[in-house]
């Protein structure tokens, strides 16, 4: 596993490359001049054969000369001199030959020069012992002496041919030897030549082979992380360019051609061709952006609109940026996506804004007319009521004065409800500055403001100490005006009212919404009486506008109070919760986020 | 300011007539020494006020909500003259809103009067008013003695 690591690792396979290619140059050479050496030696055998041959040649030659001259002085027949007798030619050119052969040799011409005094000798005497023959007068004795000497000549002749001959003959015999050894030697280095080759070869292949397989799969990889970018392309409405600074040119995605409302490759992709594209309002904009672009290389985030060709207007967010490709090539890449329902939405949304906004403010500001415009008329009933009561009343009949403090009571009624309205109308408007406010000191304030109700009902109330809280101050105050009045309203008959105040641990049972809720992140504040209470089952009901549980003409509330108190605690982050028994009292639990 | 000698030079600048009756019954009602003058509206207080020769109010009722000219308007023009510097102007209307009591304050008001829902209780804030002493009223002003309750 190791050795395949190493094996795929490239470097080291380079440089077990490079070394290869050295050994075997290194081969090649010593094969080479092992070769060279070969040549030589075989060079050097040839031309000991050749002067072998030569001087073999020499030697019968002479030979012939011999038997030429012999069988004349026996037959005394001149036929036998004739042909070619003593004829330096053929001579001549043997000692040409062989002086050929040994070249710079300096002991060899040497020893041509002596072989040749010897044939000059020899040669003397062949023609001596022919003037004898020929001679009238023949010297048998001189005749013989003669001969003699020339069977000597031809004997030293023949020892110093052969003598040369067989210094030749140990030469090859040398030469041979080595010959035999140079060749082992090259047939290894072939071998080895050849087998490293084919290592190497081998090696190279399987390496090849292993690269290949990588590249599939490489290639396998690649091709479905561009399906999936492809598919993901158009599934998420978006394409992509690319632009080569260096070669001028253009590269857009299949869905990039999509987006303009066209088949993928339906034009060449360039500039041009797409700025056919660009709603006509923002071709200028858009190209001066990108050009700018383009010389000072910064990111680019467009918004533009493409005009297809059926009409129809997209709005699309385009964003580039700038890298380098792997031929270092400056490129610029962004991706364009369709915003159109983005967009529309936002338009929507805009649009449903606006309208709510009018909504609201016309709902302000018919909650004005309704408690403060309405409040005008009824003053001035109020006024006459007062006036007439004054004034007129004992004109009246018993029947009529009933009637009288109905009306009284009614125009009262409609005061406190109007001014409940406007109190409502102002904490759901609510300018909303956030102070540190001392609960303890608020609620006093609060307990004060209402001094003359609670005395009336001789209500005993309880504030412990309570926390501070950021909060809108005049908010705060109807919060804890509205809960101790509530208290106050609601209590049992001919019992004195009592309330507490005070801030409570929260439990960790608490829940709020199916969100748990802990000490660390509210203040809990509870605000309980020992008033007629009502079912926990109306809990929800008590904080809804308009919602009153008691319609019992001794209980004065509007409905409106409660669903004040829940519209601060949302303005506060917080929330309200009670708990109440029917003739036991109301609990009711204030969570203000810490 | 109340002297028996001298009867109290009391302005009321109000559109509504039946607010001018209620006003002119209750202080008839009060029997304190005394002189009203009513207007109409603010225009026509200003023309009077303006007129050099006119003799000036030592307290002046102010309604808000008035047409030509508002209260607010009369209450900046007013303060913004040194002729009228000694002149006490008590607010007196329907609204009770944060944003006029504070206005009406910062211009300079000297108290103000919600539009009471019973005669009686008109008399009584008129009554007060007539008794307080102004001197020790102004000197001690803020934001919450500004808002007259009985």
């Amino acid at each position: 596993m190791k050795f395949f690591g190493l094996y795929k690792n490239t470097q080291v396979f380079k440089i077990a490359l490079i070394v290869a290619i050295v050994v075997i140059g290194y081969i090649a050479s010593v094969f080479y001049t092992q070769m060279q050496k070969l040549d030589t030696s075989v060079e050097l055998i040839a031309s000991s054969n050749k002067t072998q041959y030569e001087l073999e040649k020499l030697l019968s030659i002479m030979g012939n000369y011999e038997m030429s001259l012999r069988n004349y002085i026996i037959t005394q027949n001149e036929v036998y001199l004739e042909d070619r007798f003593l004829n330096r030619g053929e001579i001549e050119a043997c000692i040409k030959n062989l002086k050929k052969i040994a070249g710079n040799d300096s002991a060899k011409i040497k020893d041509i020069d002596s072989l040749k005094k010897l044939i000059d000798y020899r040669f003397k005497l062949f023609r001596d012992l022919l003037l004898i023959q020929k001679s009238p007068r023949k010297n048998t004795s001189e005749l013989y002496i003669k001969l003699l000497e020339s069977s000597s000549c031809t004997e030293s002749m023949h020892a110093f041919v052969y003598k040369r001959i067989n210094a030749e003959i140990s030469k090859i015999k040398r030469y041979n030897t080595n010959h035999q050894f140079e060749l082992n030697d090259s047939i290894i280095s072939a071998f080895l030549l050849v087998l490293l080759s084919l290592l190497i070869l081998l090696l190279s292949f399987n390496k090849m082979n292993v690269d290949i397989n990588e590249l599939k799969k490489t290639n396998d990889e690649l091709k479905f992380t561009n399906l999936s970018f492809k598919n993901a392309e158009q599934i998420a409405g978006f394409g992509h360019w690319k632009y080569n600074l260096v070669k001028n040119t253009y590269t857009f995605s299949d869905n990039f051609y999509r987006l303009m409302g066209v088949e993928p490759r339906a034009f060449e992709p360039s500039l041009e061709n797409v700025g056919k594209f660009l709603h006509p309002d923002d071709y200028n904009s858009v190209m001066e952006v990108h050009k700018q672009s383009l010389i000072d290389h910064q990111p680019t985030s467009i918004m533009l609109r493409y005009l297809l060709q059926d009409g129809t207007v997209k709005y699309i967010m385009s964003v580039g940026s700038f890298t380098r490709n792997s031929n270092g090539d400056l490129v610029k890449i962004g991706v364009n996506y369709d915003i159109t329902a983005q967009y529309k939405k936002t338009l929507e949304i805009e649009e449903s804004n606006k309208q709510l906004k009018t909504i609201n403010a016309e709902l302000e500001s018919f909650n004005n007319i309704v408690s403060h415009d309405l409040q005008e008329p009824l003053r001035k009933i109020q006024m006459f009521v007062s006036r007439l009561e004054e004034k007129e009343i004992d004109l009246l009949t018993p029947n009529g004065k009933e009637y009288f403090v109905k009306i009284r009571l009614a125009a009262n009624k409609m005061q406190t409800l109007l001014i409940d309205l406007l109190n409502y109308s102002r904490v759901a408007k609510g300018d909303k500055i956030f102070v540190k406010l001392n609960l303890k000191d608020l609620v006093e304030q609060c307990i004060q403001d209402l001094s003359v109700d609670i005395e009336e009902k001789k209500a005993e109330i309880e504030v412990m100490d309570l926390p501070e809280i950021n909060g809108i101050g005049f908010q705060m105050e109807q919060l804890f005006v509205n809960l101790i009045s509530n208290s106050l309203k609601y209590s049992k008959e001919n019992i004195p009212p009592k309330i507490s105040i005070k801030s409570e641990k929260i439990s960790g049972k608490e829940m709020y919404n199916s969100k748990i809720i802990s000490n660390t992140d509210y203040h809990k504040i509870v605000v309980s009486d020992n008033g007629i209470g009502f079912k926990q089952e109306y809990a929800d009901k008590v904080f809804q506008l308009f919602k009153r549980l008691e319609t019992d003409s001794k209980y004065t509330g509007t409905g409106i109070g409660l669903a004040i108190c829940k519209k601060i605690m949302e303005n506060h982050n917080g929330f309200i919760k009670v708990k109440s028994r029917p003739s036991v009292g109301t609990k009711f639990s204030l969570f203000f986020p810490k | 300011m109340t002297n028996n000698l001298t009867p109290l030079q009391i302005f009321l600048a109000d559109d509504d007539e039946d607010d001018r009756i209620f006003f002119s019954e209750a202080i008839e009602d009060i029997r304190m020494k005394n002189k009203l003058t009513l207007f109409n509206n603010g225009k026509d207080l200003m023309d009077y006020l303006l007129d050099s020769d006119a003799s000036l109010p030592d307290i002046l009722f102010l309604d808000l909500n008035m047409p030509y000219k508002n209260g607010l308007e009369c209450l900046k023009e007013i303060r913004a003259d040194n002729r009228f510097k000694d002149v006490s102007i008590a607010i007196y209307s329907t609204s009770s809103s944060e944003e006029d009591i504070e206005n009406t304050f910062i211009e300079g008001a000297n108290i103000y009067i919600k539009k009471p829902n019973d005669f009686s209780e008109l008399k009584k804030v008129i009554k007060g008013v007539f008794q307080m002493n102004w001197q020790f009223h102004i000197s001690g002003l803020n934001k919450e003695t500004f808002f007259f309750s009985i």
